[in-house]
């Protein structure tokens, strides 16, 4: 009997739920969809040159183009032994020369900032004097200023004293670049180290110093390995100042990829090589500092 | 007794000059940058052609009133500003519905995430030659191919006018669209869960939670955004370069490309400064209004 009186009820409640779990069918398919989309979006270009660098030019401009060939590496060869790098020998891109290039110029334009900002960034962050504020504004607001306004002055005074087409020339130059971020990157951190400690440590007779090195610099080791590994990538990316103070012995490897278009022809097979090189140190360094890269890019204006 | 009362003042007199003696190596820097600047300005009243500099001769304000005259002029600053307006207008608009869609619950989101750093981090000028790849104006482009998969005829990207605008926009956007959605999913994440239950209890359904509480709470972190990426699009200048060069029919030639031509084409470093000027105060007119604008909406979420 009881079982009758239920049965309606489960008549009546089973289109109901048929149409709640379709809603969420159509639901859970579009979050897949648009999750895919997202991701073809992203990865997409990538796995594209990744395949283009791995073609034999024959395959490269084909109609329609090709998913399926026989791969090759000879791009990536000619990258490093300099085979079939352009008709006249003089004008051949050089890569490994650009890719070492990026690795001396990165690492002295980081190396200076924070050898300079380490103790700027402290004064900034500990001290009251006059004129911090905008020193600190003034820091940030390269930040925003355009290139150009730079590098015609830098490019003409840079042709007088003999810094055009050297390695601390450009090193000189990226510090517009390393230095505003580094000095503001590093006191966000600095200022994360809570005052308590540093004043205990100063009453235990520490001078100014020994606060910085004895408590400051241990417990922001891991921010000041973030901005190491932050200005050596916005160093790496830098496309702007080389390509007008730079010449073919200090290109980098962001100047150096656009080598491979020339008036004659364009090597793309060579060229999409270039750019998988170029990338990969980016990408790499890129995951170890995943979490800090949204910090780094507003100079430590976004957690 | 003389000791003890010269004693402090003779620390307090050091603890003064300490913040500029730590500041010291890094001001030695920015006095690097500003000579140059200084001088950049002084050339922009100059008549400075490299070829000629005989011809060298102080002009006052002559360059940025040539500007004025010069038809090419007036279609970079409108590019500019329009080109800017859109790639604020795109990536702001689909970075947050990217946040928002992965502040839901999506499968990977992790991974997707971890890969949307990549786009961001590898450098703009390679960004720009690996999409100068796939668009490939013939058939062998591989987006003009997938194009060709949905019925669309192909696109002669880089050759036509509103295709080389909308290139730069996709290329730019690609790059750049994971900055905006990376930032706000992070405040998305980061938001109190008060307001959401009080909307909860007053029956306010999914669109109006929106409207009235997430929105509201997230416009301080939009507008950050949006400067960042009106500054960075106002400046936009490593995807033009490599890809349209500025071209077709100059259609793509903002100021800096502008300033970069006068300067490094033509040689005429006096007018090419003048024209950086120009950019530098549209910037900082810009950077400017954003700034109130965001303290503003900051105060509003405060209270």
């Amino acid at each position: 009997m009881s079982g009758a009186v239920l049965q309606p009820g489960l008549a009546a409640a089973t289109p109901r739920g048929r149409a709640v779990s379709w809603q969420k069918t159509a639901k859970t398919v579009a979050i897949v969809i648009g999750a895919f989309l997202l991701l073809a979006w992203t990865v997409f270009p990538f796995f594209w040159i990744l395949l283009t660098s791995l073609k034999a030019p024959g395959d490269i401009l084909s109609v329609p183009p090709k998913f399926i060939f026989e791969p090759t590496l000879d791009n990536y060869a000619a990258l490093v032994m300099g085979e079939q790098r352009g008709n006249v020998a003089a004008s051949r891109p050089d890569f490994p020369r650009f890719f070492l290039n990026s690795l001396i110029i990165s690492t002295g334009a980081v190396a200076l900032s924070i050898a300079a900002g380490i103790p700027a960034a402290y004064a900034l962050a500990r001290y009251e004097f006059k004129g911090k504020n905008a020193l600190a504004f003034l820091f940030m607001s390269f930040r925003f200023v355009p290139f150009i306004a730079f590098v015609i002055p830098l490019y003409l005074i840079y042709q007088r004293i003999g810094f055009y087409n050297t390695h601390h020339g450009l090193i000189l130059a990226y510090q517009l670049i390393t230095l505003p971020f580094t000095i503001w990157m590093l006191r966000s951190f600095f200022l994360e180290v809570p005052s308590e400690i540093q004043e205990a440590a100063a009453i235990d007779g520490c001078t100014w110093f020994g606060v910085l090195v004895r408590v400051i610099l241990p417990l922001s080791a891991p921010g000041i390995a973030v901005t190491v590994i932050l200005g050596f990538m916005f160093c790496w990316n830098a496309f702007n100042y080389p390509l007008m103070l730079a010449g073919r012995q200090t290109f980098p490897v962001t100047v150096g990829a656009i080598q491979f278009i020339s008036y004659e022809q364009v090597l793309w097979g060579q060229m999409a090589a270039a750019t998988i090189v170029a990338a990969l140190p980016q990408l790499l360094l890129s995951l170890m500092v995943q979490k800090y890269i949204v910090r780094g890019l507003t100079m430590g204006a976004v957690r | 007794m003389s000791d003890v009362a010269i004693a402090p003042r003779r620390r307090r007199r050091r603890g003064w000059a300490l913040p500029y003696l730590l500041m010291a190596p890094a001001l030695v820097l920015l006095a690097g940058m500003l000579y140059p600047f200084a001088l950049g300005v002084y050339y922009s009243m100059t008549r400075y052609w490299l070829q000629y500099p005989n011809r060298f001769r102080f002009i006052w304000f002559d360059n940025y009133l040539d500007l004025l005259e010069e038809p090419l002029f007036s279609r970079a600053f409108q590019f500019t500003l329009g080109f800017t307006v859109a790639a604020v207008v795109v990536q702001v608009g689909l970075g947050l519905a990217v946040a928002l869609f992965l502040h839901g619950r999506v499968p990977g989101r992790a991974v997707i995430r971890a890969l949307m750093l990549m786009p961001l981090m590898i450098p703009p000028v390679i960004t720009a030659l690996m999409w100068k790849i796939m668009m490939a104006s013939s058939e062998a482009g591989i987006l003009n191919h997938m194009l060709s998969w949905i019925g669309i005829d192909p696109v002669n990207w880089f050759g036509s006018i509103n295709g080389a605008i909308v290139s730069v926009l996709i290329i730019d956007t690609w790059g750049n669209l994971p900055f905006v959605a990376l930032i706000l999913l992070g405040a998305l994440q980061a938001l109190p869960t008060e307001p959401y239950e009080a909307a909860k209890v007053d029956g306010a359904g999914p669109i109006d939670t929106f409207r009235y509480v997430t929105l509201p709470l997230l416009m301080p972190f939009i507008v950050l955004v949006v400067m960042f990426r009106a500054m960075d699009s106002l400046r936009i200048f490593d995807v033009i370069y490599a890809t349209t060069g500025g071209g077709p029919n100059d259609a793509t030639t903002n100021l800096h490309i502008m300033a970069y031509q006068y300067g490094f084409q033509w040689y005429q470093m006096g007018k090419g400064m003048a024209q950086a000027i120009v950019l530098l105060i549209l910037v900082v007119i810009v950077s400017t209004l954003l700034m109130k604008l965001w303290n503003k909406a900051s105060e509003r979420t405060v209270n």
